[in-house]
C-alpha cells in the first residue's frame, strides 16, 4: 500500500512538475479579438465594412499608420441587437499597442460616442501611432451601446524598434508640452507613496504593543477602559489633525500650481455627414437562398432588374468582411486580408452584362473555406436564420453600384 | 503533558508566544482582507478606479467612498470591539492599495502595457485614517459612523486631488477641448471599453454649475453613513464566538 501511495505521489509530483514546466516554457501570444466567435448574423447583419485600407505593413515605434474605409449601417438590424444610437468607433487591437492619435467619421472627430442612423453609409480613418513592437492583428470595429463590439476585418501588421523610444508629446491650452506616456508618474508615486507611510506608520504605533491575547482577555475581565492611554489619544488627534490638514495642504497647493484645469468632457455627437453613394439604378429580389452545409457553399437565387443606362456585371458578394470575387470581373488591388477574400468564391450562373432594362434571374454561390474558418455557417444555429450582405455591381467603366441583400437563409443537410 | 497543562512555562515565554500570535494574526488578517476587500472594490468600483478619464467630479467622487467603506467599518467593529485596537480602517486600505498598486503595475502595465499614469488607483488612506482616529478618540460606532463616515466621503476627492488636478489639464486636440486624462482615455486603446461606457458628468446637479465636486462628496459623505452602519454590524455578526464553547477556552 505504501508502495503504492509513493509512487502515486512521485507520478503526481512528476506531472506537477510537466505542467508547470509547459505552463512557462510554452506561452504563445493571444493576437486574436474573438472574431469568429461573434454570433454570424451580427456580423453579416449590423456593420458592413467595405473599400478597408490599411496604409502600412510594417510600421517602426512613433511612426503612424492608418486604417480607412467605408462602413455601412444596415437597414435590417436585427431585432435582438440595440440599434445603434449610441456607439463608437474603435480599433481592435490586443491593448495599446498603438496609440489611437485620431478618428473620423464623414471627416469629424470622434474621440466620444456618435449615433448613427440605419441603412446609412459613412466614411471613416483611424490615425494610429506605432508603441510596442510585434506582429499585430489590427481591426476595425464598432462598439455599439447594448449591442456590443462589432468587430470588422484584420490585418496583420509589423510594429519595429523598441518601445523605451515611444514618446507621445502633447501641448496642452497652459502652454507646457508634455511627454503623455510619463506625465505626472513622478507625483502620482509621491502622493501614494507619502500616504502609504502616514498609513503604516499609524498602524505601526498600534502593532508595536502587544495587540491581540492580552486585549482580549483585558475585556474579557472589564478593563477595556485601561486599554487606550492618554499618549493613545494625543497620538491620535495628532493623526487625525495632521490627516486633515495635510489633505488642506494639497488641495490648496495643487490649486495654486494648476489654476486652470476642466472637468472631463462627455456627450453624444449626433448628426454625422454620411456617405453619399451613387445612385442606385439596379434592384435585386432574392427569391431564395441556401447554405448547404457539406460544401461550405451558400447559393441564393436573384432576380437582378437593371434600369441603368449602362450593361452591369456582378463582381463581389460581401458578408460579415469576407469578400466573395468573380475574378472575371473584379480582382483586388488593395491588399486586402487573404484570410477573408475568396479571389475566385462568387460564381453566377450567367455573369455576361446585364443590359439596360433587362432582368435576368440567375443562380449565385458564394464558396470558400471561409464559411468554416470564419464560423459564418453558425448563422444557421442563430436565432434569426436570415443573412445579408452587400452586392457589387460593375459596368464596363469600372462603376461600382452597392446593392444590400438581406432574405432568408435554409440550411441543407443532406 | 495534559491537556489541562499550559503550553507555555514562564512569563516570558507567554509573552512570546503571544506577539508570535501577533504578528500571524496580523498577517493573515491584512492578506485575507487584501484579497477580500480588493476583490469587493474592483466588482463595485471597478472601472471609476481603473481610468483617470473615469475619475470625474460627480460620480466618481460618489460611487468610489460609498463602496469602499464597507471593509473597514466591518474590521474596524471587530478590531474595536474585541481588542480596543483603532486600526481596522487603515488596515483594509493599506492591504487595499498594495493588492491594486501590484494589480495595476503587474498586469495594467507589465501585461497589457497602459501607462501608470492612466491606470493607477485612488487614493483612500486619509479618509481611513480619520476613520480610525475618531473611533480611538470617540469610541462609540454612532459617532464614527455620523463623523467618520462623512469625513470618508469628504476627504475621498481632495484627498485625490493633488493627484489627478495635472490630468484636468486642458488640451487642444484635432480642434477639440479634452483634457488630459480624456485623452489618455482616447489615446491609449481599450478595444472592451468604449467611450459610452464611461459614467461620468452623468446627473442633474446642474444648478451647481462647476462647483459640483463638494455636493456630490456630502452626497457620498451621507451614504457612507447608512453603509458604515450596515458593514459595521456585519464585522461585529463575523467577530462573534458565539459558536465557541467556553469550556473549550
Amino acid at each position: 500500500m505504501k508502495l503504492l501511495k509513493d509512487k502515486v505521489a512521485k507520478l503526481s509530483f512528476v506531472a506537477l512538475l510537466a505542467a508547470s514546466s509547459a505552463a512557462m516554457l510554452y506561452t504563445p501570444t493571444a493576437a486574436a479579438h474573438g472574431e469568429k466567435s461573434q454570433a454570424a448574423f451580427m456580423r453579416m447583419r449590423t456593420i458592413h465594412w467595405f473599400d478597408l485600407n490599411w496604409s502600412k505593413e510594417e510600421v517602426k515605434v512613433n511612426d503612424t499608420m492608418t486604417v480607412t474605409g467605408k462602413f455601412y449601417v444596415f437597414a435590417g438590424w436585427p431585432e435582438t441587437v440595440d440599434k445603434p444610437e449610441v456607439s463608437f468607433l474603435n480599433v481592435g487591437i490586443p491593448g495599446p499597442v498603438f496609440i489611437r492619435q485620431g478618428s473620423w467619421i464623414g471627416g469629424q472627430l470622434v474621440p466620444r460616442s456618435v449615433s448613427l442612423e440605419l441603412g446609412e453609409t459613412y466614411e471613416f480613418k483611424v490615425l494610429l501611432k506605432a508603441r510596442r513592437p510585434g506582429d499585430w492583428h489590427v481591426h476595425s470595429m464598432m462598439n455599439v451601446q447594448g449591442g456590443g463590439p462589432i468587430i470588422g476585418p484584420g490585418k496583420w501588421t509589423t510594429i519595429t524598434g523598441s518601445m523605451k523610444d515611444f514618446v507621445n508629446p502633447v501641448t496642452t491650452l497652459t502652454g507646457e508640452t508634455i511627454d503623455l506616456e510619463t506625465y505626472n508618474l513622478d507625483n502620482t508615486y509621491f502622493w501614494h507613496a507619502l500616504w502609504y507611510a502616514i498609513g503604516l506608520a499609524w498602524l505601526a504605533y498600534w502593532i508595536r504593543k502587544p495587540m491581540f491575547i492580552p486585549r482580549s482577555i483585558a475585556i474579557e475581565s472589564g478593563k477595556s477602559n485601561t486599554l487606550i492611554t492618554a499618549t493613545d489619544k494625543k497620538v491620535g488627534m495628532a493623526f487625525t489633525a495632521g490627516t486633515i490638514a495635510l489633505v488642506a495642504f494639497g488641495m490648496t497647493s495643487t490649486n495654486a500650481k494648476y489654476p486652470i484645469t476642466t472637468p472631463l468632457q462627455a456627450g453624444l455627437l449626433r448628426g454625422m455627414k454620411t456617405f453619399e453613394m451613387p445612385a442606385k439604378t439596379i434592384t435585386v429580389k432574392v427569391e431564395d437562398a441556401t447554405y448547404r452545409v457539406p460544401g461550405r457553399a451558400m447559393q441564393m437565387t436573384l432576380k437582378i432588374t437593371n434600369n441603368g443606362d449602362s450593361a452591369v456585371r456582378l463582381g463581389e458578394f460581401n458578408t460579415a468582411s469576407v469578400r466573395f470575387l468573380d475574378s472575371a470581373v473584379l480582382e483586388d488591388t488593395t491588399g486586402y486580408p487573404d484570410d477573408l477574400l475568396a479571389e475566385d468564391g462568387l460564381t453566377v450562373s450567367d455573369n455576361s452584362p446585364l443590359a439596360p432594362g433587362q432582368t435576368r434571374t440567375v443562380q449565385v454561390t458564394a464558396s470558400d473555406a471561409a464559411w468554416e474558418v470564419y464560423r459564418l455557417a453558425d448563422l444557421i444555429y442563430d436565432p434569426d436564420s436570415r443573412f445579408a450582405g452587400l452586392l457589387f455591381f460593375f459596368d464596363a467603366a469600372g462603376k461600382r453600384q452597392m446593392i444590400t441583400v438581406d432574405a432568408p437563409l435554409i440550411p441543407v443537410f443532406i | 503533558m495534559s491537556a489541562s497543562q499550559s503550553a507555555v512555562r514562564s512569563r516570558a515565554e507567554a509573552v512570546k508566544v503571544s506577539r508570535t500570535f501577533d504578528w500571524m494574526i496580523l498577517f493573515t488578517l491584512f492578506f485575507v482582507v487584501l484579497g477580500g476587500y480588493h476583490i469587493h472594490y474592483m466588482l463595485t468600483g471597478g472601472d471609476w478606479d481603473f481610468w483617470t478619464d473615469w475619475k470625474d467630479r460627480r460620480l466618481w467622487v460618489t460611487v468610489a467612498p460609498i463602496v469602499s467603506i464597507t471593509f473597514p467599518a466591518a474590521v474596524q467593529a471587530c478590531l474595536w470591539y474585541r481588542y480596543r485596537l483603532p486600526f481596522g480602517a487603515i488596515v483594509c486600505v493599506l492591504g487595499l492599495l498594495l493588492g491594486e498598486w501590484v494589480n495595476r503595475y503587474l498586469n495594467f502595465w507589465g501585461w497589457t502595457y497602459f501607462p501608470v499614469n492612466f491606470c493607477f488607483p485612488s487614493n483612500l488612506i486619509p479618509g481611513a485614517i480619520v476613520l480610525d482616529g475618531i473611533m480611538l478618540l470617540g469610541g462609540s460606532m454612532t459617532l464614527t459612523a455620523v463623523v467618520g463616515g462623512l469625513a470618508w466621503g469628504l476627504l475621498f476627492y481632495p484627498g485625490n486631488w493633488p493627484i489627478i488636478a495635472p490630468l484636468h489639464v486642458p488640451v487642444e486636440y484635432n480642434g477639440m477641448m479634452m483634457t488630459l486624462a480624456d485623452l489618455q482615455g482616447y489615446n491609449y486603446v481599450r478595444t472592451g471599453t468604449p467611450e459610452y461606457i464611461r459614467m461620468v458628468e452623468k446627473g442633474t446637479l446642474r444648478t451647481f454649475g462647476k462647483d459640483v465636486a463638494p455636493v456630490s462628496a456630502f452626497f457620498s459623505g451621507f451614504v457612507s453613513i447608512i453603509i458604515y452602519f450596515l458593514w459595521h454590524f456585519f464585522g461585529r455578526w463575523f467577530a462573534k464566538t458565539d459558536f465557541i464553547s467556553s469550556e473549550n477556552l
